[in-house]
């Protein structure tokens, strides 16, 4: 018996901070999204309003264009590479503790700093390598390309994320027994076939956490676009996420921005769990 | 296990609650300001008034992200006690929204021009009659030139719009840029948007606009067409240049004009240029008498609307307005100070001074536009593919939508 | 030993692979140590004369120690309180997951997982100011109580490994549940609380977007968010912001590569559960 009310009296104060410092404030935006609240001042409630409105703006589909096609990009380009690497680390090679120290290294690094690295590659170095080598069509910065701005984003995204997503795949492939694992060296014959179908069935879990983490991670973009776009060129690279910031904090749309947010979550949620029951019947029949 | 977390409890607590500083019992006053090449002449500034102030002690807290840091701020309704910030649209927004001062019984800022006084007022007060911010210093918009490149390449200053395209020719056939133009900052576009708006769009258009009497569709074309043809005329990596970028490449001579304001001129003299520096309105139209120049409240001074420090505060401000801090801070920061007959001699803005002498003088166009409607995003958009039915449409639609939101 | 069996092609490729991560930091450096009149060009090419003065300017003028010192304890501080107080919670909840209750706060955390943060914003820089926390303190249990969703996925999958009959060994003993679970189950997580102790201490070390919001003293901002404040101040020198870059990334690069094969076990250990 009071055994198990020191369980409780465990949970109870993590529970309560948990309550004060985030369900509360999720009610509290809820709230917000109901009425014309800059923030500060004055505010009246406005009911559904803002959730009318969200509807009939540009500019929000737009932006849930733009993080979709850069999530779902980065998604499977993070997943395909690392997946990649990761075989590659796991089949017989040399320097492999070397190898795999290194390929880990972006995920140390902070996204913010690397964007403002990668920011002054693209703007300076970049375009002065392509016009050494007679490639026109990258000689100027990719960053204030409407059309290729994404790709920037993408790329470093892809170069952070697919560090995370290697270790994930080899933990994935160390729970491979020995003797299987044997039989499946990708070197050699037929090593496509080994793959698809002993390896990768046996990864499948693993494969659906990574895709519905990264893909959940990447549909929250901040960031990178902080530091590479900051949205532009024009408003070619507002992610929801950034829209909701700018438009909230910095526009004074508050109310209006976290009405956005609420129906996001709900994206998300949704996203998450469709993905989840189409990946997982994937696992069931393969 | 216990014992680190009594530890850990115990130095962060410490560390939280204060560093430690000797008892000081002098009023502490923030004074938040959004430039950062002018922290070093506020620092003189306070450093004087604490002087003249032995109770009180001013801290300069300025930040580079000023509008979206003061609102944060606001949020936590944590006010710094004395503020500086451009007057633009956030200023408006922030003073209609009763969380400035009200100085309309403050004698001290009688020195200050009524027009300027106005223009700021016009952005947005809290109460019919109440003043929620003073001037301290203007700033105007127009062209910055390199003298040297305009005298070897026989170029006059330009009094028209074809004298203004001729000229950019001119340094386009000797192989000089025209223009250094910086896209990688959107917000770059609007000096020259704000130039030709007050000139080329009738002067109700604002007004007949929120009554749905026009749309920037059927008033803007000229603007826009504008605004590209001069754009056209920067360098080749405009699209990826900075503004500070352009205030190097600028003092550095790598092109015979610049589309920026005043407030550009500290920082081009900071790369110490080996050329003399002018200024003149940008043309818009054929009729040099109708030229205006726009310009505007570069620096207002405000205060939380209940001190926490009313007397040691409105003290600090006071001293901020006096006639000759005014002027000192002007002259360091190549500014004009908003008093009745104020001019400046510096060389770089004579240029501008006729316009203010005779009162030529217009206010930014972009402050009529709600600040949720991407502006500068859309300019620099529209520079980049050319698209102005697009831009105009855009610029539409968004005005509808928030009016909408609003209403 | 002879390594009859290396794979050769595949080392080289692996190796030609990893310069894609190693260029990007190897052009850090080197842009650190230049003149501003170096770096023309693609800039790939070493600095003539390394100016370690960039160093010197990077730190008085970002005021480094004060950022490096207040990173450091929001990290270390978030990490032990996450350890000591997440774990706890997922101990709890772990042996108690056939009641309704439990099981139902085990989903009602990790939920919190899928809640973007630009919903709660604007109430937690509210709440945090009201309560004084808009500080370092503030920020330590911010990422306390929002890593918890991830944290106790990651400890009750581990804990639920862990054989009952060690504790109850222990009770019959006569040690309390609180004893039980300092001196038996907390060292019996040593491995999951390496995981979650190196994830809580990437996220917090490297966060941006928190400090930004949360933080309102200049003197309390982190390195991350010092490069963000600066970036404007850095003007055109980039030499300068790349060594105040590279200054702002050492401290985690260095302690990973003193510890790299722990923190990367540790990661895969999370993974395997």
């Amino acid at each position: 018996m009071t055994t198990a009310r020191t369980f409780y009296w465990m949970v109870i104060p993590a529970l309560v901070l948990f309550l004060i410092f985030h369900t509360l404030p999720v009610l509290q935006g809820f709230y917000y999204s109901l009425t014309d609240y800059p923030g500060y001042g004055a505010y009246e409630f406005v009911g559904f309003r803002n959730y009318a409105s969200l509807f009939q703006d540009d500019r929000i589909l737009d932006a849930y264009l733009f993080t979709f096609q850069f999530a779902v990009v980065a998604t499977v380009l993070t997943n395909a590479i690392a997946l990649a690497i990761a075989l590659g680390l796991n089949a017989r090679i040399r320097f492999r503790t070397t190898l795999r120290g290194i390929f880990f290294i972006p995920n140390v690094l902070a996204i913010l700093i690397v964007g403002y690295i990668f920011n002054y590659l693209f703007a300076n170095s970049l375009p002065a390598i392509a016009e050494a080598l007679g490639i026109t069509a990258l000689s100027t910065n990719i960053l204030v390309n409407p059309d290729l701005a994404w790709l920037g984003i993408v790329l470093v995204a892809t170069w952070q994320a697919v560090a995370f997503n290697i270790i994930i795949y080899l933990a994935g492939l160390q729970t491979i027994p020995g003797d299987v694992r044997e039989a499946a060296t990708v070197d050699g014959a037929g090593s496509w076939r080994q793959f698809r179908s002993i390896v990768f069935p046996l990864i499948a879990p693993f494969f659906t956490i990574n895709m519905v983490l990264s893909l959940k991670t990447f549909l929250q973009v901040f960031d990178h676009i902080v530091a590479l776009t900051n949205g532009g060129p024009g408003t070619a690279t507002t992610s929801v996420s950034l829209l909701i910031y700018t438009g909230g904090l910095e526009g004074g749309e508050y109310a209006y921005q976290t009405a956005n947010a609420v129906v996001y979550f709900l994206v998300i949620v949704a996203v998450s769990v469709f993905q989840l029951r189409v990946l997982q019947r994937r696992e069931m029949s393969a | 296990m216990k014992r680190t977390a009594l530890v850990l409890t115990a130095v962060l607590l410490l560390s939280a609650c204060g560093s430690g500083e000797p008892a000081d019992d002098r009023v502490k006053l923030e004074f938040f300001q959004f430039k950062p090449e002018a922290i070093e002449t506020f620092d003189r500034i306070i450093e004087r008034f604490e002087a003249a102030h032995p109770g009180i002690d001013v801290t300069q807290n300025h930040s580079p992200v000023a509008e979206s840091a003061i609102r944060a701020r606001l949020v936590k309704n944590d006010i710094p006690d004395v503020i500086a910030l451009n007057g633009n649209g956030v200023f408006g927004e922030l003073a209609s929204a009763g969380v400035f001062y009200d100085f309309a019984a403050m004698p001290g800022a009688a020195g200050v021009s009524p027009p300027i006084q106005r223009i700021l007022d016009d952005l947005g007060v809290y109460r019919r009659g109440e003043r929620n911010g003073l001037p301290f210093s203007s700033n105007a918009s127009g062209v910055i030139y390199n003298k040297d490149l305009f005298r070897r390449h026989g170029v006059e200053v330009p009094t028209t719009w074809s004298q203004l395209v001729a000229a950019a020719e001119t340094f386009r056939g000797a192989g000089v840029d025209p223009f250094y133009v910086t896209l990688a900052d959107a917000w770059t576009t609007l000096p020259t948007f704000n130039a030709l708006a007050a000139n080329l769009s009738p002067p109700d258009f604002f007004t007949r606009r929120e009554a749905g009497r026009t749309t920037f569709a059927e008033a803007y074309p000229p603007v826009a067409a504008r605004l590209g043809e001069l754009f056209g005329y920067g360098q080749r990596d405009r699209f990826s240049r900075t503004y500070d970028d352009g205030n190097q490449a600028f003092a550095k001579g790598e092109a015979a004009m610049y589309l920026q304001g005043s407030f550009a001129l500290p920082a081009i003299s900071g790369f110490e240029p080996d050329f003399d520096i002018g200024t003149f309105a940008l043309p818009a139209g054929e009729d040099p008498s109708a030229t205006r120049l726009v310009s505007g409240v570069d620096v207002a001074l405000t205060m939380a609307r209940e001190p926490e420090h009313p007397e040691e505060s409105l003290a600090f401000v006071e001293h901020l307005m006096s006639p000759e801090v005014m002027a000192a801070y002007a002259e360091e920061q190549q500014a004009v100070p908003p008093t009745v007959d104020a001019v400046s001699d510096d060389p770089a803005l004579a240029g501008l001074m006729p316009y203010f002498e005779r009162g030529r003088l217009t206010g930014y166009a972009d402050h009529h536009i709600p600040l949720t409607v991407p502006l500068e995003q859309f300019l620099q958009q529209y520079v980049i593919d050319g698209d102005q039915a697009g831009l105009l449409r855009r610029l539409d639609s968004e005005w509808d939508k928030v009016a909408a939101r609003r209403s | 030993m002879v390594h009859k069996g290396v794979n050769w092609w595949l080392t080289a490729l692996l190796a030609a692979c990893s310069l894609t991560v190693l260029v990007p930091l190897y052009f850090t450096v080197v842009t650190a140590l230049k003149k501003p009149a170096e770096l023309a060009g693609a800039g790939f090419d070493l600095p003539d004369d390394p100016q370690w003065g960039n160093f010197a300017e990077a730190w008085r003028l970002t005021d480094y120690p004060q950022a490096a010192l207040n990173s450091a304890l929001v990290t270390v501080g978030a990490v032990l309180l996450t350890l000591l107080t997440n774990s706890l919670v997922a101990y709890a909840i772990a042996r108690n997951l056939e009641r309704r209750l439990f099981r139902g706060l085990y989903f009602y955390f990790v939920s919190a997982l899928f809640v973007p943060f630009p919903i709660i914003m604007l109430p937690v820089i509210k709440q945090t100011s009201a309560l004084g926390l808009d500080n370092q303190l503030g920020l330590i249990f911010l990422y306390a109580v929002y890593g918890l969703a991830f944290n106790i996925f990651l400890y009750v999958g581990y804990i639920k490994s862990i054989p009952r009959s060690l504790e109850e060994a222990a009770r019959t003993d006569g040690a309390s549940t609180w004893t039980v679970f300092w001196k038996v189950i907390f060292p019996l997580l040593a491995p999951m609380n390496a995981t979650v102790g190196i994830l809580t201490f990437l996220w917090a070390w490297n966060d941006f977007l928190l400090p930004l919001v949360v933080l309102s003293s200049p003197s309390a901002r982190t390195l991350p968010l010092v490069q963000y404040v600066f970036q404007n101040q850095f003007n055109t020198d980039y030499t300068t912001a790349f060594a105040s870059y590279l200054m702002a990334l050492a401290p985690a690069l260095l302690v990973y590569v003193f510890a790299q094969r722990w923190v990367i076990s540790g990661v895969l250990r999370g993974a395997i559960k």
